[in-house]
Parts: C-alpha cells; structure tokens; sequence
C-alpha cells in the first residue's frame, strides 16, 4: 500500500501476517475447542464434512473436527516462532518506564496526571507476549501430548489439566486483547490492518518509539 | 430395568478361561496372534479385542510352594465412570439403566482421553480402526433379560449375575464364609461397580487391581473446575471491558485520533 498522506507506517507487512495467521489459528483452536469441551455446543462439529479418500477415518462432525483442532494446532504452535522473530525484541524485558507504567497501569483503571512513556509497546503490551509465549508452551507442549499420548496415564490426566488452563487464561486474554485493540483504543486497530496510523494516536501510544523513528535508530 | 451386578467370586475360578472364549464368540471379536510369557495369562494383556482376561498371579509360599491367583479382568462399570465424564462427544459413552457404560465405537473419535482417565486401565485404543474398545457388560444381552456371556458359560460359578441388591448381599455372605484376608471389591468405589469382586486375598495381591481406585482428582480439576471457571472468566473479562468503556472510557489520541480507523 501506497504511503498515505499524513499518517505513520506503525507495522510490517511481515508483523500484520504473522498476526493474523496466529491470530486466526488461535480463533479457530478456541472455536473447535469449545466443541470438543462443552457437549452443549455440539452443533459447532455438525459443519465439519467427512474427508475424502479418508471418510472411514474422518465421516465428518467431531471426527474432522478433532483432526483440524490438531492440524491448526501446528500451525499456532509455528507461528508463535515467528511472532517471536517479530516481537521477541521489543516485548521480552522491562525498563524504567515500564516500571512506572506498572504502578499506575497505564492510566487504564483511574485518572492519571502523567502516563509514562512507552516504545513500540507499553509494559501492559509486552506482559501480554511474555503470558503469550508461556501459554503458547503450555498449549503446544500439552497439546502434541494429548494428540500423541506417549506418556503414562497418570502423567497423561495432567495435560488435560494444562490445556483447560490454558484455555482459561488465553480465553480472557483475548477478549482484553480484542477490547484493547479496538474500541479501549480508538485508531489502534489499523497497526494490525493496514499498518498506517496517524500521528496523533503515535504520540499517545509510542512517543519513544516515535523519536527513535524520527532520529533514525530504528525503522519500525 | 433394576441396576444389575456381576459377581466374580475368584475363590471359585478354575482359570478355565471359558469366560475369554464366550466373550470373544458373543462379541464377535477376533483372535489375535499371542506371545508366550512364561504364563498361563493368554493374551498377556487386554486389547481392544480381548476385553476379558483371566489374569494369573503367582506367589511364592513360605514352603517353597507357589499360590496361584486367578483373576478375570473385565470393565468395571462404575456408577460414576470417569471415562464418559471426560468423553468429548455427547452420547459416545452412555449407561444402560442396569449400569453398564458402553462405547460406541460409531461416535468415537479416538482421543483416548478414557483411555487416560479409565481408574482401572481397561479401555484399549485400536490404530487400524482409530477408536477405542472394552467390555459392554453384554448390554445387548442384559437388556434383554439374558446375563452377560461369560456368566452364562462359567461352569464353577464364579461368574454370576443379578439384581444388585442381592449380588451385593451374596458378595459379602460369601466373604464371611471365606474369613481371613477375604473381602468384598467394587461396591464401594466411584459410587459403586457394576462388577464386584469378592477377594479371598488382600487387594494388593492381585496383579493390575487398582488399589482404592476414584475418578483421579485430575478429572475434577478439568472438567468441575477449570471448564466452568474458563467461561465464568471469559464472561467476566466481557463484561469487565463493556463496563470500562462506559465508566472510564477510550483511551483518545489528543489530536487527528479516529474513532476506530
């Protein structure tokens, strides 16, 4: 997309596509994992068709749709990696600022005379990617296991265990991630959509991260 | 239909194994290649087509001799089955009004989560088929008023079947009689077996018998704690953030902010 006047380029194309595939691939896990737990949604495996050439294997319904929860499984399970190569460096540390942040939680829950100053990402932004990375491992780190039990049962009870966790933390996580991308932060949707955003939700959400931009030291 | 219980009192078995050969018949079930053990125990070990065995256990005796104790190991049939309890497919696990829990393997999508949850160890998961097998009390015979295969074919009567009150009652009779070590096994576990032993031995004695078998604690926290916590959360993160859009409000940019572009 061509550079549009008066506003800033605040991602890669690169972070917009790993965003969504993860994204994504988390929003179908969740919908298929639903079905597989709560039997009152039953009706979520009733659009999963039968496979062909495998239809003795996967008729269709909670068959089909076991096997895509797994297969999409992978696919969040990798993509994680590259949201780490995307992420990893402006997420996995806090500084000063960050500190502060902490104390008055981004001027989030009560009126704040000063919020202090973020970087690409505020402290709030990266205590979400590290509870992310953590829970990334837990979902795939439990999930292959349960896919492929190779350990005793007693040990294999306990992955069930992690995996609800699991769907507990990033199930409430999602719902703030969703709240604070769109309407929580008004003109902060666009840094996941086409990438431009204007000058003035820059200085109010990354003024760091503007002046470094500006002087040079880093692109996006 | 009244509940109904099978009463295996291994003080009478002859380890004849007529009960694994009317098993197999009734059910259809395949033979399967073995191995030699250094046992009589033939299979070594349930499968999804042998879904019961006449497990042997051998203990040496203060004299030098050996005792040799017979066990015929099939489902339990709990009142409480862990296995439907973590089920993820509604109706693939199900009880019959006698007690029988039954697999059907037309709705099974091989997750093995009851093979992993099973207190006792029973279900069998098969590769080819994907989908996982075990003892059905004969649910197709009982429900029919007959008794399950291999109660029907034992010939000591060692393998009987009946109103589970009664069952019950002969069980602990029978224990008294035998004295000692002897007790009764299954009434008082997962709100009670369907199969009930009664044990001229201690339970440790016996090879593969669980000792104080319950739903594993595990099970409770899945699917009693943390699946209704998960959307008691995620409902409250909703409403949480409905209400700080209403109470505290966006956060603007100072200038040039859009509503949501």
């Amino acid at each position: 997309m061509a550079k549009p006047k008066n506003l800033i380029q605040a991602s890669t194309v690169f972070e917009r596509v790993v965003h969504w595939v993860l994204g994504g691939s988390c929003l179908f896990l969740f919908l298929t994992g639903f079905g597989l737990m709560f039997h009152s949604l039953s009706f979520i495996s009733q659009v999963f068709p039968p496979i062909p050439l495998f239809s003795d294997l996967y008729p269709g319904g909670y068959s089909t749709m076991k096997l895509f929860h797994n297969l999409c499984g992978l696919l969040f399970a990798i993509s994680f990696l590259f949201a780490l190569m995307a992420w990893g460096k402006d997420t996995l540390y806090f500084d000063e600022d960050d500190k502060k942040w902490f104390r008055v939680l981004g001027g989030y829950l009560w009126e704040v005379k000063e919020i202090p100053e973020a970087g690409k990402f505020n402290a709030g932004q990266k205590a979400f990617f590290m509870v992310l990375f953590l829970f990334w491992f837990i979902m795939a780190a439990t999930g292959i296991f349960m896919w492929f039990p190779v350990f005793p049962p007693f040990l294999t009870r306990w992955l069930y265990v992690g995996h609800a966790l699991g769907v507990l933390v990033l199930g409430s996580f999602l719902v703030i991630h969703f709240y604070l991308g769109t309407y929580g932060n008004p003109g902060t949707f666009q840094v996941m959509g086409h990438g431009y955003v204007t000058k003035g939700w820059v200085k109010k959400h990354r003024p760091k991260w503007l002046r470094d931009v500006e002087a040079g030291r880093r692109s996006i | 239909m009244e509940e109904k219980v099978m009463l295996i009192d291994v003080s009478k078995c002859t380890a004849c194994r007529a009960c694994q050969v009317a098993c197999k018949q009734w059910n259809r079930l395949p033979a399967e290649k073995t191995q030699q053990q250094g046992s009589h125990q033939n299979p070594p070990d349930l499968t999804p087509f042998t879904w019961n065995l006449v497990r042997f256990t051998e203990i040496p005796t203060r004299d030098g001799g050996i005792r040799w104790l017979f066990r015929k190991d099939n489902c339990m049939h709990c009142e409480d089955p862990a296995c439907q309890r973590a089920c993820p497919v509604p109706g693939c696990i199900f009880k019959t009004a006698e007690g029988a829990v039954v697999i059907n393997q037309d709705l099974c999508i091989g997750c093995k989560y009851c093979v992993n949850v099973c207190p006792f160890g029973i279900p069998r998961y098969d590769d080819k088929t994907t989908k996982v097998y075990k003892c059905t009390l004969c649910w197709d015979r009982i429900s029919w008023g007959q008794i399950p295969a291999c109660a029907k074919t034992c010939g000591p009567g060692a393998v009987t079947f009946g109103p589970k009150d009664k069952m019950i009652a002969q069980a602990y009779a029978r224990a008294k009689v035998l004295g000692g070590d002897a007790m009764v096994y299954g009434d008082q576990y997962v709100k009670g077996t369907h199969v009930v032993y009664v044990l001229p031995e201690k339970v440790r004695m016996y090879d593969k018998l669980a000792i104080n078998p319950s739903v594993p604690i595990s099970v409770y926290l899945w699917k009693d704690v943390l699946k209704p916590l998960s959307v008691l959360a995620i409902g409250a993160t909703l409403v949480g953030t409905f209400f700080h859009y209403i109470i505290k409000g966006p956060k603007r940019p100072e200038e040039g902010g859009n509503e949501h572009g």
